[in-house]
């Protein structure tokens, strides 16, 4: 009697129907579209009441165009925290959130170095399109030497230069809404004035700093404007931009100065990955002195939102609390 | 090593018949390759599997050693199921199996032979070296021991081959075309390792190309073309009706 | 001289060393039985695999940890070990087309979570697209540590079952026909290969793994007939690529260690096809070249004496 014997096929079939289950059901797990706040990335709602749609790649330019615009504006930031600005490429969605937008702020100075494609093409439209760092006059840009004539991006570190983009912002949403021109004028005026206290709490708690301690060391150059305009020196372990891999002599030199000034703590950044930091801070310590990991300073992106950190203002206080009180 | 001159009395009974074979059926995308097989091999036998081209010979071999998947059947070797039994049975796979530019020698190719009673982790040691180099002796290829295999001819390949499988010093033994270009003098020197095996009462199962050579050199022949045709003593067997039959078209005869 | 010293000396250099040593005598070694098996597109597969793994693992843990990323990596590369040898077996899929399926797919599957994680407003998943080219600086003790322990126990289980691994790569029906389990030493074989993947995985990255299993192997395979010299030739080669690389990424600023450790295999893999005792194309050019020579003076001197 012939017995027929069964094939292995069902097995391979289950395998792949739990992988097309999991393909399916982990970006949701993610938090993927179904439930963005209001305010967050891909929220593409036609706001009622003549709001003016504004689109933004960093959370730090939203922050200026909710403290200006307040009710008047309905604003959405592609990056949000803990994202690489110079690593981020914009989604599909992203697209639609663009071009669904009456205006457009980025930094510009190529920070968002992987859309600038993106923004001419937006701009070829028509639409408009503003790289709020432009406002910034070029002769008080740094040119960091290895950047072959390309200017540091990273201007919102020192608060007085971060006073132009309100500026270019408050401009541009009066041309754009005349209507509310004074609205928007004063919020501007308001913000200004806070970033002079800002600024001039950063100077007071960094000149409170022994000048041995003065010294800055991070995941990647983005502090130089920091440096600059509150008298503290500043050295980053990968370059400008985070694209460039951190490279084995880059630790090593890092180390050697850490150890050799005694420098006191060093820190992560939160849109940078620690390992580097971390693998400088064993070189440091294998060299005889225990430098701390000072803490987590807010570099390209905010803290979450709805956290103080989550603002400009909060995450610049957070920054300058957290580096003087490890350095002193 | 090897017994006495006659057909011992251990494959005597049927019941544990050498190869006992039932119902065998193995198919390739719903495509039948091999048949409900009926097969019984008598102790001590020289026997030679022979069909046209596709006609499962191959895979009669590798489905009675279970290397194939079948669909359905039994086979039985000295009444027992394979897995059983595997120490007793020694296998020579076709030549084109094997990527000959690995990076191994002709002694160790023959060592792979004993790693079955060897068992796992442990190693070849001088007495399976020694051994080794004997089976390459009884194949006239002792003096090739440290050669790089892909410096041998396709004959010296088969050779190896064999070696191997004697090595296994098997009851039974399953050959897949061991003649298939080969030069003649190797073929001479095959079949008579072959015969000699069957003069010391094992069995030998071998898949054959060549109509011409088969009635003189093997004392069993299996028809074969998907089914079974015929299988019995090769007098008796190796007819022309039988042939045709299994051949399907005429065939020329020399006799 | 001061690198040598510093070799020993400064911790950021000995241990990217070292660390890079382990991966490439590992994969050096696991990576050779991929070679002569023909599945060299096998290591590429499994480490593409590997980075929806590594996303997994953070979204479901929240973790950054290397041993939590690693096991991610490990979970996923497995699985689509299991999937590429399920497809082979069971469809008409040739092996090429599978493993070309299966990177894909999850390589795919890998990068949209990277993205919906960026999307997420969640501050800490920064870093994860960072496994995509390796972070070699970042290599301490240990790390090394744990990478030296896996890789270690990979090689003892190629040494303990060295003889059934190599009657597997050379003729798998037969060692079928001995009642070799083969369907699993081959399991464990690639699984072998998964380990090598993850360790290297932080070090030299997804997109390049796959040049450090291969090419050891196949430099070796030019110098040597015996299967265990060419291991352990493979696994010197691949240990001197990583010293190599770590020590010339020292050298100056901005270097990334990664592609260093690439350069130097592939320069031992192009001096190998052409200098390598047992197959050298020079030498084959050479000894071709002889042999015209031989046979234009054989046939001039027959042509002198033929009447």
């Amino acid at each position: 009697m012939m017995t027929i014997r069964r094939s292995a096929l069902p097995r391979l079939l289950i395998l792949l129907l739990i992988l097309l289950l999991t393909l399916l059901l982990a970006p949701l797990l993610a938090g993927c579209p179904a439930g963005t706040p209001p305010d967050g990335p891909g929220s593409t709602a036609r706001a009622g009441g003549g709001k003016v749609r504004v689109a933004t790649t960093t959370g730090m330019i939203a922050d200026i165009v909710r403290n200006v615009g307040g009710d008047r504006v309905d604003v959405t930031a592609l990056m949000g925290p803990g994202t690489d600005p110079h690593y981020y490429k914009a989604t599909a969605g992203d697209i639609q959130t663009l071009t669904g937008a009456d205006v457009i702020f980025y930094n510009g100075l190529e920070l968002e170095g992987r859309m600038t494609e993106t923004f001419e093409k937006l701009a070829a439209t028509g639409r408009k399109t503003v790289a709020v760092a432009g406002g910034v006059p070029t002769e008080k840009l740094r040119q960091p030497r290895e950047f072959q004539g390309r200017y540091d991006p990273h201007v919102w570190f020192d608060a007085k230069l971060w006073q132009h983009p309100v500026r270019a912002v408050a401009k541009t949403l009066s041309e754009m809404d005349p209507a509310s021109a004074t609205l928007y004028e004063r919020n501007a005026a308001e913000y200004l004035a806070e970033l002079e206290k800002l600024d001039a709490y950063a100077r007071t708690q960094i000149a409170k700093l022994p000048e041995a301690q003065r010294i800055l060391i991070t995941a990647h150059d983005a502090f130089g404007y920091f440096g600059r305009a509150y008298g503290i020196e500043v050295r980053g372990l990968q370059g400008t931009s985070t694209t460039a891999e951190a490279g084995a002599r880059d630790v090593q030199d890092l180390a050697k100065l850490i150890a050799g000034r005694k420098v006191k703590a060093i820190f992560v950044e939160s849109s940078v990955p620690p390992g580097t930091i971390e693998a400088v801070q064993k070189a440091v310590q294998a060299r005889g002195w225990d430098v701390k990991i000072g803490g987590q300073l807010f570099s390209d992106a905010m803290g979450a939102a709805g956290t103080p950190e989550g603002t400009y203002v909060g995450m610049f206080r957070h920054n300058v609390d957290t580096i003087v009180g490890a350095l002193k | 090593m090897t017994n006495g001159g006659t057909a011992t009395a251990a494959g005597a009974t049927a019941a544990a018949a050498p190869v006992s074979v039932r119902d065998l059926t193995v198919a390739y995308d719903e495509k039948p390759v091999l048949w409900d097989a009926d097969l019984d091999i008598p102790a001590g036998s020289l026997a030679a599997i022979i069909g046209p081209n596709g006609a499962g010979k191959s895979t009669l071999i590798k489905a009675i050693l279970g290397l194939v998947p079948a669909a359905a059947g039994t086979v039985r070797l000295f009444g027992e199921p394979y897995e059983r039994v595997r120490k007793s049975v020694g296998y020579v796979p076709q030549r084109g199996s094997v990527d000959w530019d690995f990076p191994t020698s002709v002694l160790d190719v023959v060592m792979m032979g004993m790693y079955g009673r060897l068992g796992w982790v442990r190693r070849p040691g001088k007495s399976e070296r020694e051994r080794a180099r004997e089976c390459l002796r009884e194949v006239g290829m002792e003096n090739f021991a440290a050669r790089q295999i892909s410096q041998l001819s396709g004959g010296q390949q088969q050779r190896v081959f064999l070696a191997r499988a004697l090595a296994q010093e098997a009851r039974m033994y399953f050959m897949d075309e061991p003649f298939a270009g080969v030069d003649a003098t190797t073929e001479r020197a095959i079949i008579g390792i072959l015969q000699r095996l069957r003069d010391d009462g094992k069995t030998v199962l071998v898949v054959h190309h060549d109509l011409q050579t088969a009635p003189e050199y093997f004392d069993w022949v299996v028809l074969l073309n998907v089914r079974i045709m015929a299988s019995g003593p090769m007098e008796a067997t190796f007819t022309p009706d039988n042939l045709q039959r299994t051949y399907g078209g005429k065939i020329a005869f020399l006799k | 001289m001061n690198v040598l010293r510093d070799l020993f000396l400064d911790y950021t250099l000995r241990n990217i060393a070292l660390g890079a040593a382990v991966l490439g005598l590992v994969s050096g070694v696991l990576g050779s039985f991929a070679v002569l098996r023909r599945q060299g597109l096998m290591g590429d597969a499994l480490s593409h695999a590997a980075l929806p793994g590594i996303c997994l693992a953070y979204l479901l843990t929240g973790s950054k940890a290397p041993l939590v990323l690693m096991l991610g990596a490990a979970a996923a590369g497995w699985l689509g070990m299991v999937l590429i040898l399920r497809i082979v077996r069971h469809t008409r899929i040739d092996p090429n087309s599978a493993l070309g399926i299966v990177l894909t797919v999850f390589f795919g599957f890998g990068v949209v979570l990277l993205t919906v994680l960026q999307k997420r407003n969640d501050a800490g998943q920064a870093g994860l697209d960072k496994f995509l080219f390796g972070q070699a600086a970042a290599m301490t003790q240990e790390q090394v540590a744990t990478m030296a322990v896996l890789g270690g126990a990979a090689l003892l289980v190629v040494a303990l079952l060295y003889k059934e691994f190599k009657l597997l790569a050379f003729d798998p029906e037969f060692a079928r026909s001995l009642a070799l389990p083969t369907r699993s030493l081959d399991l464990l074989l690639t699984s072998l290969l998964v380990v090598a993947v993850v360790i290297g995985l932080n070090t030299v990255g997804v997109v390049l793994m796959s040049a450090m299993l291969v090419a050891p192997g196949a430099a070796a395979r030019q110098w040597t007939d015996s299967l265990s010299k060419m291991l352990a030739l493979a696994g010197a080669f691949g240990a001197a690529s990583g010293i190599a690389g770590a020590v010339l990424s020292v050298t100056a600023e901005r270097i990334p260690t990664g592609p260093v450790i690439i350069l130097c295999v592939t320069l031992i893999v192009i001096v190998s096809l052409l200098f390598g005792s047992a197959r050298g194309l020079v030498w084959e050019w050479l000894r071709q070249a002889r042999h015209r020579r031989e046979m234009r003076a054989a046939m001039a001197a027959e042509g002198g004496t033929t009447p």
